[in-house]
């Protein structure tokens, strides 16, 4: 019972998450750090306020950025 | 008389709660306790340690909480401790 009751899907933690400060691993491995503003069921994501990390290092930021789903490796909330 | 069979997500779903082994299809390998997942075996993931080969190093990395992409998810080893303990 307790266990059901910490079931958490996919869906369940995006809808917790939004708004809040998440870190985005890609595929290549490029990570990026921001606000998440809005996603949708194909893990496309915008981002605010958002900081590309190359290899650890800081590369760019971006006020606003879209990124689409099919290079999302995870999303880790902060 | 016919064997009782288990689908393969039917399995996943009981280690809901309990710690998993995911090996992705390149070299990166996570170890999380399994919250859920859905159809297309996109898991939320928790208290995680991500093991990433790239050459001969090896990084490992923590993370409280994530929900990975299924689309490159190769292999699920329920109660898995990971890499580390597997070689040993």
């Amino acid at each position: 019972m307790s266990e059901q009751a910490s079931k958490k899907t996919p869906t369940d933690f995006l809808n917790g998450i939004l708004g809040q400060r998440v870190f985005v691993r890609l595929n290549s491995g490029i990570d990026y750090r921001g606000v998440l503003s809005c996603l949708d069921g194909y893990m496309n994501i915008a981002l605010e306020q958002t900081e590309e990390y190359v290899d650890g290092e800081l590369r760019n930021r971006y006020g606003d950025a879209f990124i689409r789903g099919n290079n999302v490796l995870y999303i880790s909330a902060l | 008389m016919a064997a009782p069979q288990l689908l393969p997500l039917e399995l996943i779903d009981k280690c809901i709660g309990s710690r998993i082994w995911v090996v992705m299809k390149s070299e990166k390998e996570f170890v999380g306790t399994l919250q859920g997942f859905d159809d297309y075996v996109n898991m939320v993931l928790k208290d995680v340690t991500e093991y990433e080969t790239k050459g001969d190093t090896k990084h490992v990395t923590s993370l409280k909480q994530i929900l990975l992409n299924g689309n490159n998810i190769c292999m699920l080893v329920p109660g898995g401790q990971g890499p580390t303990v597997a070689c040993s």
